[in-house]
């Protein structure tokens, strides 16, 4: 827990600034003078040392080493503005919930144990809704995946270059439901059509394609999360993100920052 | 029967059914038969294609507005197919991926096509097949609108739903009666209509 954290460093003597209230913690993220008290929510055993790893990266400009948690929910907000289907995170997703079946293991035996003193149940609580919480966005996340791979099925099962972006898990999901949707549509019309107009995949003039495609030009609010290289708008202006720069702009043009994980989506 | 109608005049209504089920956010009855006659006017439009084109000759400009209104109609046809599997996938994991539920409510199973439970069917058994790679840790189908705040809820039973195991053990809950209950153990009876939270 986080006020372990500072209860610990307030016995050895040093200096705590408090951290502030929640709403005020993306602004932290970019400072570095009062990092040393801004330990972020999390799952604890990791806490501790990504407070202290990031104490230790004060003067460094450029890295700031995220817990595992953290990590997830950016790619979380990511992943929920993005028009595309952005990279799956496999080894990150079953680390945490590796460690949060670790954690419920530990909360049962802890829970069942005769011993375990008031204090500490009330430590376990908190430890079980941050399980919740944490499990929460987790879902989100992979439900968020799951709509965009629905609603692109035809398109994933034609394009290597997004394939490579799923687990084998998503990939499969997206055959099947490319499979059934196609095969809902052959039954309700295009078996009662006459044979020339019976496909699936014409492309006359003037008519958006039938296959639906990510549409990379669709907006999005981007957060800059170091300076970026310079980058080209659609109408040829020229622009330099400052770190902390928030900019309105098409997915098309940041999407290789995204993908380097240099700017946020917000 | 003689009416004088424009080419695609009915792909037109199929669409505004789509356009008010949207603006209404309500699931309408499946319209077969205005379906059916939208398919019946493509195999007029195919025999009339097949008239004009006589061999030897060009084809007469009328080719060009037959083939338009065939490529229309069938893009209606398909959007409003598309439209609604994608409410009914929506109605599905509103109530949690429970598809026995959905299709036991005679209202609801009312306004499907058989087809359309046929696909309900299939796509439920992809998702499962999908949820059991994180079955161990979490299920994905739970809700996502509401992060969770406490642990514990107390709800009110609105209809009977018989013995749940709890992490306290079995509860048996009545119509009428109130719990404090683990959030996580009974999320899905929530979502089904089952239990109010107070």
């Amino acid at each position: 827990m986080d006020w372990d954290t500072q209860y610990e460093l307030m016995k050895a003597g040093r200096p705590v600034t408090v951290a502030g209230p929640s709403h005020i913690t993306r602004s932290d993220h970019t400072r570095h003078d009062s990092d040393e008290g801004d330990i972020p929510m999390g799952l604890p055993s990791r806490d501790q040392e990504g407070g202290r790893r990031r104490a230790d990266f004060l003067v460094d400009e450029e890295e700031v080493i995220l817990t595992p948690l953290e990590q997830l929910t950016r790619h979380w907000m990511n992943e929920r503005h993005a028009p595309d289907i952005l990279p799956a995170q496999e080894d990150l997703l079953t680390s945490l919930l590796d460690h949060l079946r670790r954690q419920s293991e530990a909360v049962q035996l802890l829970r069942e144990d005769p011993s375990t003193s008031e204090e500490e149940h009330i430590r376990i609580m908190l430890v079980q809704t941050e399980v919740e919480r944490v499990k929460f966005i987790v879902r989100s996340y992979v439900r968020t995946r799951l709509f965009k791979i629905e609603k692109y099925a035809r398109f994933v099962t034609t394009n290597a270059e997004v394939q490579r972006r799923l687990t084998a898990a998503e990939l499969d999901h997206a055959s099947r439901h490319a499979k059934i949707t196609d095969q809902h549509f052959y039954v309700s019309v295009l078996q009662g059509l006459p044979e020339k107009q019976s496909h699936l995949d014409d492309t006359p003039l003037f008519v958006p394609p039938m296959v639906t495609e990510p549409d990379k030009s669709r907006p999005v609010f981007v957060h800059a999360l170091k300076q970026c290289p310079r980058i080209r708008l659609p109408d040829g202006a020229a622009l330099d993100m400052e770190k902390g720069h928030i900019s309105l702009m098409p997915y098309a043009v940041v999407e290789q920052l995204v993908a380097r994980g240099e700017v946020e989506l917000i | 029967m003689t009416e004088a109608r424009q080419y695609g005049e009915l792909a037109t209504q199929l669409l505004m059914e789509s356009r008010r089920s949207t603006q209404t956010d309500t699931l309408m009855k499946y319209n077969d038969s205005l379906v059916r006659s939208i398919i019946r006017e493509q195999r007029d439009l195919e025999k009339a294609i097949n008239a004009l084109l006589i061999d030897g000759r060009p084809p007469p400009p009328a080719l060009l507005i037959i083939q338009t209104a065939i490529n229309r109609n069938k893009r209606c046809l398909l959007a409003y197919h598309s439209h609604r599997v994608d409410r009914l996938r929506d109605m599905y994991w509103a109530v949690g991926g429970a598809l026995p539920h959905l299709l036991s409510n005679q209202d609801i199973r009312s306004k499907l096509s058989p087809h359309e439970v046929d696909y309900m069917r299939q796509y439920n058994s992809s998702v499962m097949e999908f949820r059991s790679e994180f079955s161990h840790e979490l299920d994905i189908t739970a809700s996502i609108t509401n992060p969770p705040k406490d642990l514990h809820v107390l709800v009110h039973v609105v209809k009977d739903c018989g013995v749940i195991q709890t992490e306290l053990g079995s509860i048996h809950f009545e119509k009428g009666q109130r719990f404090m209950v683990r959030r996580a153990d009974i999320e899905h009876l929530i979502v089904q209509g089952f239990l109010e939270e107070v």
